[in-house]
């Protein structure tokens, strides 16, 4: 397997960001909303206010966990805009639409019914979305498989332990907790990350922009979040110091193009814009045939030749590639090339 | 039995005549020579069992595994997960190591790393198996000729020849070609003489593969000459089992190339690793019987003797097993940690040598990568289908090494590796996605928008990535190890592994001399200039080594002060006390170590039961 190595660089867009943002500034604020607080608390009638926000939360939470959920109406407007910025639609859908918000609170309520499988590993072999090989004649049968990969799989006992620790945090799982003394602390949970970090974007939004951030105007969605992204969440040590916007580009990713079964990808959206197959167990590309005693390709999906659409009668023509693309393969070129070899 | 964590005949008592720890290439083919053999195995696997129904006399259901790019590249389905068994790494003995994500971490699931490897099973070379003499020899009869870590250069490595010749392992090697289906064309000219033929032609070449082999073709090394691609053999079905092995357990079918094989477990069982092919037997003989989830955290021991291994099941209970003899196959790291862990107030079970642990051998990998301005759609293949042997540095017929002219007309030898074809799987999250949004600096403006959305619609790493990996032969080096790091656990509380890392001048300054012709050869493939590049190697970078070629550390030889283990396998501390995994590898070679892990394996089990191989 060809594994690309690079050095690695912190993440980041390096924009400034207002000081009172900045991770490092937020105990400072929190202890300052809290005296805030308390005075308007004592000073007027908010007293009826904070006494409904409480349950209201509650409630909202409760209702969450009615639709199988764990975000408010309100964290999931969030959240949603953020992964739409992250991946936009044009032509293409963005995350969105591919159902990447859903595919991350499917991740973070992947042990909420008591009565399912943990959705972590889904399952094996097959879906239904490919024939299987017709060996005597080297053609695609005209069966197919039933769908094995919606039966989700028992994690091992270590492996929901793990899972649980990285979703409600090491210090609340019995036997997570093992390095948290020689790391420094615990692993925070995603839930947490995930509360903690969708709250702190739409009060940035609303003491920048006025509004909360689902409802901006998208160019201002983008400039706040190049702003989040450059110093508003703090690098998590135990999680390779990766923040919470890395967090969610990364779950945005897995969200767009991982196998359907684990909630996002919609109608495989996903891998159509990417010109990809996806899972293809158990036809695969080439057939053997136990009549002519070897193997044939897929006409349309070839193996040992060039796409279809990159030949023209016969001529290698490569499709063009974006500036972005080329220029992803200069800079990781010019990376490389700091080694001098 | 404190849970239904178990495989085979429940009816087996203890103690058994023997017990395994590893189900692995190593561990599967210990307990498939030992069963048939008529003896009574129990196989104590650390890892989960993907493979439902695997001891039922009915034909093999199909496994677990699936096309899931989630599942195995992010979510560590069989993969040893670093926040349970984290290891720590350093590069020199005077540091004491820091946490990494991902240590040379291998699978842990019944039938072991191999299921998760793409399968690929060149042979070593005849003189691999004398190298330290070959080069000393060569030495003395080569006036200029100088070799890091030989001659006055010796104290710096470690080398030493194996107990036994290629010609004492060829019968084993034939026998694991049968066992595991290698199929291959029998084109490198650099291989040496084997007396069967491969089991099965190869499969269909993948597109990128075929063109890096037209370009090689268009190299010109001095003293090589042209570069000579090869088909890459693959312990993978090209045709049905039963075609090449009439005996299979199961008509298993030919291979549909779709792609997830590097770092994916097969779904349609058409990669013979150990699970389908020797555990599956070992199972159906009657004498076997294995516990997976089951952890073995020390071996009990009185002088001489073990008397049982103590393990956690999958439920967390502490168990333990007894049998008259013991056979470490947990692969070369955990098995030197098992034996650490296994005395800790004293040197270590069976280090009366002081080399438990030490020797630690990766290869070099040493990358060549390109851009093709075409899509390569590595999705659709089984990762590697081609590549050359001519940078192992060896003469056709691999029984002597070659002795280059270097620029200034001195001789020089450089004992580099096997090179795969290889490019990106076209794994949208990990091999283009997350590259650019987690690795690379975030004020290229990738880190999201349409620009990101851009270059992942093109797959600028996914689908247009391709190039050369050298598996390098590495010099073994005692300071190059394994040992306890007790300031973290694991999560069944034992101490994690340390390792330790350094280059030798053995294998960068090979690395040096064939980087000039690896860049050649992608130009000749089609690669632009540009777009042409060396990447930044693991030593270079100060991390672990990437390689899951792990090898070493229980080093294999007839001298009880040098070695570890006799070339029966056997410890020489101890009475019935084996090893049967990479570990007891003295030298690397430069070609993927399975398919001699398993011939090492054969000999050893045969040895014990008293049979011979199969042809």
């Amino acid at each position: 397997m060809l594994q690309l190595k690079l050095p690695r660089v912190p993440a980041g867009s390096g924009a400034p960001l207002p000081p009172e943002w900045r991770w490092e500034n937020d105990a400072a604020r929190r202890s300052a909303v809290v005296l805030l607080g308390r005075r308007e608390f004592l000073k007027a009638a908010t007293i009826l206010l904070a006494a409904l926000a409480v349950p209201v939360t509650r409630a909202r939470r409760a209702l969450a966990r009615v639709r199988g959920g764990f975000f408010t109406a309100q964290e999931l407007a969030t959240l949603e805009a953020l992964v739409d910025r992250i991946l936009p639609p044009d032509h293409d859908p963005g995350a969105k639409a591919l159902g990447a918000a859903a595919y991350i609170e499917g991740l973070l309520t992947a042990f909420d019914d008591p009565g399912r499988v943990a959705r972590i590993f889904a399952g094996g072999p097959f879906s239904n979305r490919n024939a299987f090989p017709d060996n005597k004649k080297g053609k695609p049968s005209r069966k197919r498989p039933k769908n094995d990969l919606k039966n989700f799989i028992p994690p091992t006992r270590v492996q929901e332990l793990r899972w649980r620790a990285e979703l409600f945090g090491s210090d609340q799982v019995p036997g997570a907790a093992f390095n948290d003394a020689a790391l420094g602390g615990p692993l925070v949970g995603l839930r947490q990350i995930y509360r903690d970090g969708l709250k702190k974007v739409d009060d940035m939004a609303t003491a920048m922009s006025g509004k909360s951030y689902a409802k901006l105007p998208p160019a201002e969605q983008d400039q706040l979040l190049v702003l989040f992204d450059a110093g508003a969440f703090q690098p998590d040590a135990r999680r390779g110091g990766l923040t919470f916007i890395s967090i969610v580009i990364e779950h945005t990713l897995e969200g767009c193009f991982a196998l359907p079964e684990y909630g996002g990808n919609r109608g495989r959206r996903g891998w159509k814009m990417l010109g990809l197959e996806g899972d293809n167990q158990p036809l695969g590309f080439s057939i053997y045939s136990e009549a002519k005693d070897g193997y044939n390709e897929r006409a349309h999906h070839p193996m040992s030749t060039a796409n279809p659409d990159e030949l023209r009668h016969g001529v290698l023509t490569p499709r063009p590639i974006s500036t972005d693309a080329s220029g992803i393969q200069d800079s990781i070129i010019m990376l490389a090339g700091l080694f001098g070899e | 039995m404190a849970n239904d964590d178990v495989l085979g005949n429940l009816t087996l008592t203890e103690p058994f005549d023997f017990c395994i720890i590893g189900s692995g290439a190593g561990g599967g083919t210990a307990a498939h020579v030992l069963t048939a053999a008529g003896k009574s195995v129990l196989v104590l696997e650390a890892g989960g069992n993907p493979f439902p129904g695997l001891d039922q006399s009915a034909p093999l259901p199909f496994p677990l595994h699936s096309n899931d790019e989630l599942k195995y590249s992010l979510r560590s389905f069989i993969k040893q997960d670093p926040f349970l068994e984290p290891r720590t790494f350093r590069t020199v003995t005077s540091d004491a190591g820091a946490l990494m994500g991902d240590v040379n971490t291998l699978p842990k699931a019944v039938g072991g790393a191999f299921q998760h490897a793409d399968a690929k099973t060149p042979r070593f070379n005849a003189v691999d198996f004398h190298l330290k003499s070959a080069v000393e020899a060569l030495i003395a009869r080569t006036p200029g000729l100088t070799v890091p870590g030989f001659g006055a250069d010796a104290a710096s490595a470690n080398f030493a020849d194996w107990p036994f010749t290629y010609a004492d392992l060829e019968p084993f090697y034939v026998e694991a070609e049968l066992l595991y289906g290698v199929q291959g064309d029998g084109d490198n000219i650099y291989e040496s003489q084997r007396s069967h033929p491969y089991r099965m032609p190869a499969g269909v070449g993948m597109y990128f593969a075929l063109l890096l082999a037209d370009g090689a073709k268009r190299v010109t090394v001095p003293g090589i000459g042209a570069l000579n691609p090869h088909t890459y053999p693959a312990a993978i079905n090209s045709r049905f089992a039963r075609s090449y092995d009439p005996s299979a357990p199961d008509d298993r079918p030919p291979c549909v190339d779709c792609g997830l094989c590097s770092g994916f477990g097969c779904p349609n069982n058409s990669k013979n690793s150990p699970a389908v092919t020797t555990l599956r037997r070992a199972l159906l003989s009657g004498n076997c019987q294995l516990r997976y989830n089951a952890v073995v955290t020390r071996l009990i021991f009185n002088g001489r003797v073990v008397s049982a291994a103590e393990y956690v099941d999958g439920a967390g209970n502490l168990q333990t097993a007894s049998a008259h003899n013991f056979i470490l196959a947990a692969s070369a790291i955990e098995s030197a940690r098992l034996c650490l862990l296994s005395d800790p107030t004293g040197p270590g079970l069976g280090n009366a040598s002081g080399q438990v642990g030490q020797n630690l051998m990766f290869h070099l990998q040493n990358n060549v990568n390109g851009f093709l301005p075409q899509r390569v759609h590595g999705q659709r293949g089984r990762a590697v289908t081609h590549g050359i042997s001519d940078f192992r540095g060896v003469m056709p017929g691999g029984e002597e090494i070659r002795v280059f002219t270097d620029a200034s007309g001195n001789p020089r030898v450089a004992l580099g590796g096997i090179c795969e074809f290889g490019a990106s799987q076209g794994q949208p999250i990990t091999e283009d996605g997350s590259v650019y949004t987690q690795q690379l600096p975030g004020n290229l403006g990738l880190r999201f928008g349409i620009h990101l959305k851009n270059a992942i619609r093109d797959g600028a790493l996914g689908q247009h990535l391709l190039g050369l990996t050298m598996q390098a032969e590495d010099a073994p080096q005692r300071t190059n190890a394994v040992d306890l790091d007790g300031r973290y656990t694991d999560v069944y509380g034992r101490p994690v592994a340390r390792i330790t890392y350094s280059s030798h001048a053995f294998e960068t300054e090979t690395r040096k001399f064939y980087l000039p012709y690896m860049k050649q050869v992608c130009a000749q493939a089609g690669v632009p200039s540009g777009k042409i590049f060396v990447a930044p190697n693991d030593y270079t970078l100060v991390g672990p080594p990437s390689s899951r070629h792990i090898m070493g550390t229980l080093r294999m030889g007839s001298d009880p002060a040098a070695s570890v283990v006799d070339p029966g396998g056997r410890f020489h501390d101890l009475d019935n006390l084996y090893a049967c995994d990479g570990s007891v590898f003295p030298t690397a070679s430069g070609y993927n170590p399975t398919l001699t892990i398993i011939a090492v394996a054969l000999r050893i089990a045969h040895g014990l039961a008293g049979t011979a191989p199969a042809t």
